[in-house]
């Protein structure tokens, strides 16, 4: 499963991570890589320092040091040797690759005109591991239904980074796009996927398994890619991750008023400290989200939170058992 | 009659030997132009379509001789081959010296091509395209000694093949 990964990795780290305990390499949630510094895992909601042999070290000092030629090595191998065909990926400081694994970058931005216009020296490697874990959206999903209509509700999921929003709206969007018992047929879905994480899309074809019914704007803004999908794919429910900017909120807000169920996904705790960034602050105003999908986990706990969202008035329901963090 | 046999042998083998010097003296200048053109092109894969490297190689390839395109294809393959976790600069190295030999080519190109090598593929377009006209430039100097070189010597080594064999005969009889 990580193969993929352990094909990018220079020699020295690729070892390590291939030492690493089944246990541990079962519940690999990311690598991170910073130049000189020791080498951390996480796993299962907990960290460690491996040493060269792969075993957790006791003192981070005693772990294994990445060194200044295996950080170039690695941001050669990530960019397939060509890293100016990156440069946008560099200016955003991440890169997808195939498999829909993540690798946040850092290190030296390059400004022109006051805005990023590259990174150098990148230093600090995140790999994060995307996995698949189909059925984690099933018991969440018969919350979201508008069985009035015959439609999902608006949705918005909030959480915390690292708490599976990607993973469940992922999910989410397989269930609807295949249809359940209490959404018979299914209905078209369109994915606005800017930093192909939903779909991990390699030359536009999705890698996760996203349903028969489903298509995706591979690296569009969304903004844009939204006007885009409801002019031409004519989609009975749109998804897009992690809206955060104005102009995002202003094309959400355009394809609920077109007819269009929307889910979406952003960064935050909880209504009041969402309602409190621009950008959401309108769309939670009006009430149009008609559900809330709040997650949160403790270790390998996951816990999903869904609320009804009519008005003021708020009730709420909590979806049983969760969900279970499990590889695929 | 077995000495006139010999004799024969020791003169078509000079004069051989003659024409394939010159042979190499007339393609050296032709292949660097091939390769300065070849890089070019390549410029233009960077520049205009931030195509990947490996596939960028390729497709600059198709315009070249066979041992220069060889060259050029065996680093993408190089580069390519999962798992190895080798870096553009490594397989181009490998892939020059593995192939330089087999064109007509001499030393300086060979430097200009490591050289360009060492920054393949690790800076944004602007860079990319810096090394690539310095290449360039690198070739156009050498293609003009080139061909100074085959107008020089060109019909030297073909009459010095057989004029060599001819006085190897007249010292053997």
């Amino acid at each position: 499963m990580t193969d993929s990964i352990q094909d990018l990795l220079p020699p020295g780290i690729k070892s390590i991570v291939s030492k690493l305990s089944p246990e541990i390499a079962a519940r690999l949630e990311e690598i991170r890589i910073r130049e000189g510094r020791p080498l951390e895992i996480v796993y299962g909601g907990r960290h460690a320092f491996p040493d060269a042999g792969g075993r957790p070290a006791a003192i981070p000092a005693d772990a294994y040091h990445p060194g200044h030629e295996e950080c170039i090595r690695l941001l050669d191998l990530l960019t397939k040797h060509s890293l100016y065909s990156y440069e946008e990926e560099l200016r955003r400081g991440y890169i997808t690759i195939a498999g829909g694994h993540r690798i946040g970058l850092a290190g030296r931005a390059i400004l022109e005109g006051g805005r990023v216009k590259l990174l150098r020296d990148v230093t600090s490697f995140n790999i994060r591991i995307a996995r698949q874990v189909k059925g984690c959206g099933a018991k969440v999903l018969p919350l979201l239904l508008d069985r009035e209509a015959k439609a999902v509700h608006h949705t918005l999921v909030l959480s915390p980074p690292q708490q599976g929003k990607t993973t469940l709206i992922r999910d989410l969007v397989r269930l609807i796009s295949e249809g359940t018992r209490e959404l018979p047929g299914g209905r078209k879905v369109g994915v606005v996927d800017e930093r192909s994480e939903i779909a991990a899309c390699v030359r536009g074809v999705p890698t996760f398994d996203l349903g028969p019914r489903t298509d995706v704007l591979d690296g569009c803004p969304k903004a844009e890619g939204m006007m885009m999908m409801i002019r031409s794919m004519s989609p009975e429910v749109l998804v897009v991750d992690e809206i955060g900017t104005v102009q995002d909120a202003e094309a959400v807000w355009e394809a609920m008023n077109a007819g269009i169920r929307v889910i979406a996904t952003a960064h935050g705790r909880d209504l009041a400290e969402s309602s409190g960034r621009p950008a959401l602050k309108r769309l939670l105003q009006e009430g149009i989200f008609t559900r809330l999908v709040q997650l949160s986990r403790e270790g390998e706990r996951f816990e999903t939170l869904v609320r009804e969202l009519a008005g003021q008035r708020l009730k709420q329901a909590r979806a049983p058992d969760g969900r279970e963090a499990r590889s695929c | 009659m077995l000495k006139t046999l010999g004799a024969l042998l020791l003169l078509a083998a000079g004069l051989l030997f003659g024409f394939y010097q010159s042979l190499n003296l007339s393609r050296r200048p032709k292949q660097i132009r091939q390769l300065a053109l070849a890089l070019q092109r390549l410029e233009t894969e960077i520049g205009y379509g931030a195509t990947p490297l490996p596939d960028a190689l390729r497709s600059s390839a198709s315009t070249l001789s066979p041992p220069l395109a060889a060259l050029f294809r065996s680093a993408a393959d190089r580069m390519e081959e999962s798992g190895t976790g080798r870096t553009a600069a490594e397989s181009w190295t490998q892939a020059v010296q593995d192939g330089f030999f087999r064109t007509s080519m001499k030393e300086p190109e060979r430097e200009a091509l490591l050289q360009l090598g060492a920054s393949l593929g690790i800076s944004d377009t602007q860079d990319q395209l810096k090394h690539l006209r310095l290449a360039v430039s690198h070739l156009t100097v050498e293609e003009q000694n080139a061909a100074d070189e085959e107008k020089r010597y060109g019909n030297m080594w073909k009459s010095l093949g057989v004029l060599g064999a001819a006085l190897v005969v007249v010292i053997m009889l």
